[in-house]
C-alpha cells in the first residue's frame, strides 16, 4: 500500500506554541482520508505544511513521493487544493478563471470542467466577487478538479457552507470516482457528511494525532453502552481503560467503549456489567464517536491547564 | 436517479446496508432481472458513499450471483437463478435461527413472530 501523503514526525511551531507535534501519518494511495479534530488542533498547519506553504520545524512530510519542500510544478499540476478562505480573483468571471487555469495543466479536460460546472450550477459570466461563499468554494472546487488531479487536498471545504452547497460539493468530489489513483485528503471539523465517504479517519487533537484508522474499524469497534440495574446504578471498579464518559443516574448506566465491537468484546462488556439486569450496546455513527472523543480532549486538556 | 433507495443507519456498515437494498429491490421488483445496474461511479454520486465502498458492494452482488457484469457492455441484474441448495439452508437454518434467538431474548412469542413475519411478507407483495 503506497501512501500519496507521508508525514513523519512532523513538527512545527509558531513561536512557542507547537502547533503540529511529532505527527506520524500515512495516507493510503486511492483512499478517501478524513483529517478532523477540533478547531485550533493543527488540521490546516498540517495540511500547509504538506504543501509546502509552510516548513516543518522539525521532521517531514512527503507528498506523490517527494519531500514537500521539494514538490515542483510537475507535482503541483497533479494536486487540487482548496483552502478554507480560497482567495480567487474577484474581477474574473468564471470563464475567465477557467480560460486562466487551464494552461498549466496538462491534463486540463474543458469537456469535463464544463459539465462540471453546470452540475455545480455556476455562472459563465459573473465576477466572483459577486459570488456567496458557497459559489466561491464551489468555484474554488471546479478549477480545482478540471485538470483530474491525482491527490485533492480540501482544508476545511464546509465551513459557512449551506445544507445544499455542502451535498453538491461533495458530488462534485465524486465525480472523480471512475478514475484510477485518485485519493483526497479532506480535512473538517465536523463530520456529517463524511461518514460515507471516507475510508480512513485521522483524529488530531493539540497538535497530535490521536489515532488514523479505517472507518469501518474505527465504527465497528466504538459502541454506545446502556445497563439498567435492579437497584442504584453503579459504576464498576475499576473502571475499564477503553470506556469514554460514563455516567450513572437512578437504575441506569451509559458508557462509551472503544472496543466492544472487537473479538471478544461485548463478552469482556458483560462481564464487568455482571450486576446489570440489562445490558444494551449499540453501534454509534462517526459523528458521535468523534464528539465522545473530542470531549476527552477537552476536558484533558482543561485538566492539564488547572494544573 | 438510482433505480432503488437504501435508508443509511448512521454506525452500521455502509457496505451491508447497500447490499442489502439492492436484494430487497430485487424481491420487490423495483429491479428485474436483465435491468441495467447503475455504475459505481453513479451508485458512488447518487448514495454519497466512497466508491471504493462502492465497487465493493458490486463485487459481493456479482459473486453472490445477483449481478451480472457483460464486458464492454456494464453490469445487470441476473436472469434470476434458483436459489441454491447452500443458499436455501443458510436462510432457513442460520438466518431464522438468528431471529428465534432474538425473539426468546426479548420474551416474544411464537405467535408473535409469526404474525411479523406474515406482516413483512405481505408488505413486500404490495
Amino acid at each position: 500500500m503506497t501512501s500519496i501523503i507521508q508525514t513523519e514526525s512532523l513538527s512545527r511551531r509558531y513561536g512557542r506554541t507547537e502547533a503540529v507535534r511529532d505527527l506520524t501519518l500515512s495516507v493510503p494511495e486511492g483512499s478517501i482520508f478524513a483529517f478532523v479534530g477540533p478547531n485550533g488542533a493543527g488540521k490546516t498547519t498540517t495540511i500547509k505544511t504538506v504543501m509546502n506553504i509552510l516548513e516543518p520545524t522539525s521532521g517531514r512530510a512527503t507528498v506523490l513521493g517527494i519531500d514537500s519542500r521539494r514538490l515542483s510544478p510537475a507535482e503541483f499540476r497533479q494536486i487540487g487544493y482548496v483552502s478554507e478562505n480560497q482567495e480567487m480573483p474577484g474581477w474574473m468571471t468564471i470563464r475567465e478563471l477557467l480560460n486562466y487555469c487551464a494552461p498549466f495543466y496538462p491534463t486540463w479536460d474543458p469537456a469535463f470542467a464544463e459539465d462540471l460546472r453546470r452540475r455545480l450550477d455556476l455562472p459563465l459570466n459573473r465576477r466572483i466577487r459577486d459570488f456567496s461563499r458557497g459559489m466561491r468554494m464551489k468555484a474554488a472546487l471546479l478549477s480545482s478538479l478540471a485538470y483530474r488531479p491525482k491527490l485533492l487536498v480540501l482544508d476545511e471545504p464546509f465551513a459557512g457552507l449551506d445544507a445544499l452547497v455542502r451535498d453538491e460539493f461533495i458530488q462534485g468530489i465524486l465525480e472523480l470516482a471512475e478514475q484510477s489513483q485518485w485519493s483526497v485528503f479532506i480535512s473538517s471539523h465536523d463530520i456529517d457528511e463524511v461518514e460515507r465517504l471516507a475510508d480512513w479517519i485521522g483524529v488530531i487533537s493539540e497538535g497530535r494525532l490521536y489515532l488514523a484508522e479505517p472507518v469501518a474499524a474505527l465504527v465497528g469497534r466504538f459502541r454506545s453502552i446502556e445497563a439498567t440495574f435492579e437497584g442504584e446504578a453503579t459504576m464498576p471498579r475499576p473502571l475499564p481503560e477503553r470506556w469514554l464518559a460514563p455516567e450513572v443516574a437512578g437504575h441506569t448506566l451509559r458508557a462509551i467503549d472503544a472496543k466492544a465491537g472487537e473479538a471478544g468484546g461485548e463478552d469482556r462488556v458483560r462481564e464487568v456489567l455482571r450486576g446489570a439486569a440489562r445490558v444494551e450496546m449499540s453501534p454509534m455513527s462517526l459523528k458521535a464517536i468523534f464528539m465522545a472523543l473530542a470531549r476527552t480532549f477537552r476536558s484533558a486538556s482543561r485538566a492539564e491547564g488547572d494544573r | 436517479m438510482l433505480p432503488f433507495s437504501v435508508s443509511f443507519k448512521p454506525g452500521l456498515s455502509v457496505h451491508e446496508q447497500v447490499a442489502y437494498a439492492v436484494k430487497k429491490a430485487c424481491v420487490t421488483g423495483q429491479l428485474r432481472p436483465g435491468d441495467a445496474f447503475p455504475s459505481v461511479r453513479s451508485l458512488s454520486q447518487e448514495l454519497r458513499i466512497n466508491p471504493n465502498t462502492a465497487h465493493k458492494v458490486v463485487g459481493t452482488l456479482v459473486a453472490e450471483g445477483l449481478l451480472e457484469v457483460r464486458p464492454g457492455i456494464g453490469t445487470f441484474v441476473s436472469r434470476a437463478p434458483a436459489a441454491t441448495r447452500g443458499q436455501r439452508r443458510t436462510l432457513l437454518h442460520e438466518e431464522i435461527e438468528r431471529l428465534v434467538v432474538e425473539a426468546r431474548k426479548l420474551s416474544l412469542d411464537l405467535q408473535e413472530v409469526i404474525d411479523a413475519v406474515r406482516d413483512q411478507w405481505e408488505r413486500l407483495d404490495r
